[in-house]
């Protein structure tokens, strides 16, 4: 994700003059072609977030388009108010990235865990949440979020990941199908839609198909989507790399206890899966942080089957 | 460079600094009506930061009054000077010396503190679009003005970017963070102006920060300073009219200040921090500055 983030930054110095690129003294090496194509347009600020945030609110407000990049955990949250206000309150085009999102950085430590970091950029109105599910999705959202008038934040992951394996269009504020079946819907943020739809596909081959629909925007969220997918299933199972409350779980919950009952039916079970409400201690990998959660392929068919087999209430 | 199109013939020019006695005192009578207004405010609305915004009466009026480069109807300009009013708690003072200069209608000034209104109690963009930054929480305005500072820079566009902090938003390590950057980036056309009125909201500004001065401070991050007093408008005019202090680095004007300036009974009192004046406060406050309030016919 991080490589595709940086090619689509180039890509977007060649067809937007007004992008420019700051980071908070992060992402080594990353960065290099953009810097030598654009060197007056890419900006260390050295290690300070909130300087970081409030250089880029002033560029925004002289016509620049700022793209902010540092640490998920170190940004959203050491930035938090700037965030707020520099750039929520004065809505201000401004893309900022969370690089290592979710457990990523698992085995760095507590302070890397970005398990808040979708939290709380969804708390400020107005800004768009977006948490792709691998490379392709940055490319097709990067533009997108960039031409927007008003803030947005970007959480991305590592490097490596695969595309996400859907043909769906993607939009900033649109969920996409990745598999269409019945009784068991599994609904995914992130790069955990790969594990997912493993799993989603051993399912299949046992008889039992299931959907799987992923959320790469949470904020504003495609609820016509959800309803769509909660008309044809029993059971829901969130599943997302980040901590239990203001993510995907919790969006998918207010949904279903506040949609109509003809959207949201009593019948609709969630199953929730991600990391607890805690701090993760003793140094996991993430794979380990993955497994500990049930967030595996095995783990995640194994839920899935459960679930197809119970029958609702 | 990134060719960004800046319609030519388009720096604006504001009066200019006066360079004369009687200019001089042009402004230190611009300056008592505005003291006027502000007290005249915050008693109509009983609310305020009294002595926050007497402190950089003063200041505002050198600036809107002369130093920069803008006029009411040049606000737009991609070459106009831009203002951070960074210590948005005093902001009676800048609507005061806005309505001064022409920025809005006098009678606008009722409209302090009412709910839909223009004037707020901290500044707000959306609500007066004159405005460069909306503010409220400290330290924002220097690290805003850095990055203005910067995209003019890359853009090839001319005008300074002036912020004025007040001493105890330096508690801030956001304040910091941007002068470290400006000095990095050699912003000689920045320009801070710390309102050091010695009081802060509960406490002393001597006591929260170590006992270094302010001045030497900015000068270690890299930035050249002046310390004046900056309620002595003379001082301030001519400190004024030597910025860049120097020619490579971004300039700090530190305007030692008396809280409360203008009015005997309001100086170097921190109950003046949020204390509203009652009609007797008011009524000897204007006696006082012996002017009427830019939006009252008499005292």
């Amino acid at each position: 994700m991080r490589r595709a983030f940086s090619e689509a930054l180039i890509q977007l110095g060649r067809s937007d003059p007004r992008v420019i690129f700051l980071t908070g003294d992060l992402g080594y090496q990353v960065f290099d072609a953009f810097r030598e194509e654009f060197p007056t347009r890419y900006l260390n600020v050295g290690v300070a977030e909130a300087q970081l945030v409030n250089c880029a609110a002033g560029l925004a407000l002289e016509g620049w388009r700022p793209l902010i990049y540092s640490i998920a955990s170190f940004l959203t949250g050491r930035a938090f108010e700037q965030i707020r206000l520099a750039l929520g309150y004065h809505r201000l085009p401004v893309v900022v990235v969370g690089a290592g999102g979710g457990y990523s950085y698992a085995q760095s430590g507590v302070t890397h865990h970005a398990q808040e970091d979708l939290a709380l950029m969804s708390l400020i109105p107005g800004l768009t949440v977006t948490c792709p599910g691998g490379p392709d999705e940055i490319s097709a959202l990067l533009p997108q979020l960039v031409r927007q008038d008003g803030p947005s934040y970007l959480r991305i992951g590592r490097f490596g990941e695969p595309p996400v394996p859907s043909s769906a269009p993607i939009t900033v504020g649109r969920g996409r199908r990745v598999r269409s079946g019945e009784r068991v819907a599994f609904l995914t943020t992130g790069s955990v839609v790969i594990p997912v739809t493993r799993a989603a596909d051993g399912l299949a081959a046992e008889g039992r198909a299931v959907t799987v629909c992923h959320f790469h925007t949470l904020r504003p969220f495609d609820e016509a989507l959800l309803a769509e997918v909660a008309a044809h299933a029993e059971t829901l199972i969130v599943v997302e790399d980040h901590g239990l409350r203001g993510g995907l779980r919790d969006t998918v919950t207010r949904w279903l206890v506040t949609a109509p009952p003809h959207l949201a039916p009593n019948r609709l079970r969630m199953i929730g899966v991600g990391p607890g409400d805690t701090v993760i201690l003793g140094n996991p990998t993430p794979d380990e942080v993955m497994r500990r959660c049930g967030i595996t392929a095995e783990a995640l068919t194994e839920t899935g089957r459960s679930a197809w087999t119970a029958r609702p209430g | 460079m990134i060719p960004v199109p800046i319609p030519s013939g388009l720096t604006p020019s504001g009066t200019g600094l006066p360079a004369t006695a009687a200019g001089i005192e042009t402004l230190r009578r611009d300056a008592r009506r505005a003291r006027a207004t502000c007290i005249q405010m915050a008693h109509d609305a009983r609310h305020g930061h009294l002595k926050s915004a007497l402190s950089c009466i003063d200041v505002l009026v050198a600036l809107y009054g002369g130093f920069l480069n803008i006029t009411p109807d040049t606000l737009c300009l991609p070459g106009r000077d831009r203002f951070l009013f960074s210590k948005g708690h005093a902001v009676t003072a800048l609507y005061a010396v806005y309505a001064l200069y022409g920025y809005l209608r006098p009678a606008e000034l009722d409209d302090y503190c009412r709910t839909g209104g223009r004037l707020p109690d901290h500044p707000c963009r959306h609500a007066l679009p004159l405005l460069e930054m909306s503010s409220g929480s400290l330290g924002y305005g220097l690290g805003i003005g850095t990055g203005m500072m910067y995209g003019m820079m890359l853009a090839g566009k001319p005008g300074r970017v002036v912020a004025l902090l007040s001493d105890g938003e330096c508690n801030e390590g956001s304040v910091w963070e941007a002068a470290m950057f400006a000095a990095a980036h050699g912003q000689n056309r920045l320009l801070a102006i710390i309102d050091y009125n010695g009081l802060q909201a509960v406490g002393r500004s001597a006591e929260l920060m170590a006992p270094t001065e302010i001045a030497e401070k900015f000068q270690g991050f890299g930035w050249n300073a002046r310390t004046i007093d900056g309620n002595d408008l003379e001082q301030v005019v001519e400190t004024l009219a030597a910025v860049p202090f120097a020619p490579d680095r971004p300039s700090v004007l530190v305007a030692r200040t008396r809280s409360g300036a203008g009015v005997s009974f309001m100086e170097d009192d921190l109950a003046w921090h949020y204390r509203a004046p009652s009609a007797e406060d008011l009524a000897k406050a204007l006696a006082e500055l012996g002017v009427a309030p830019l939006h009252r016919e008499q005292p």
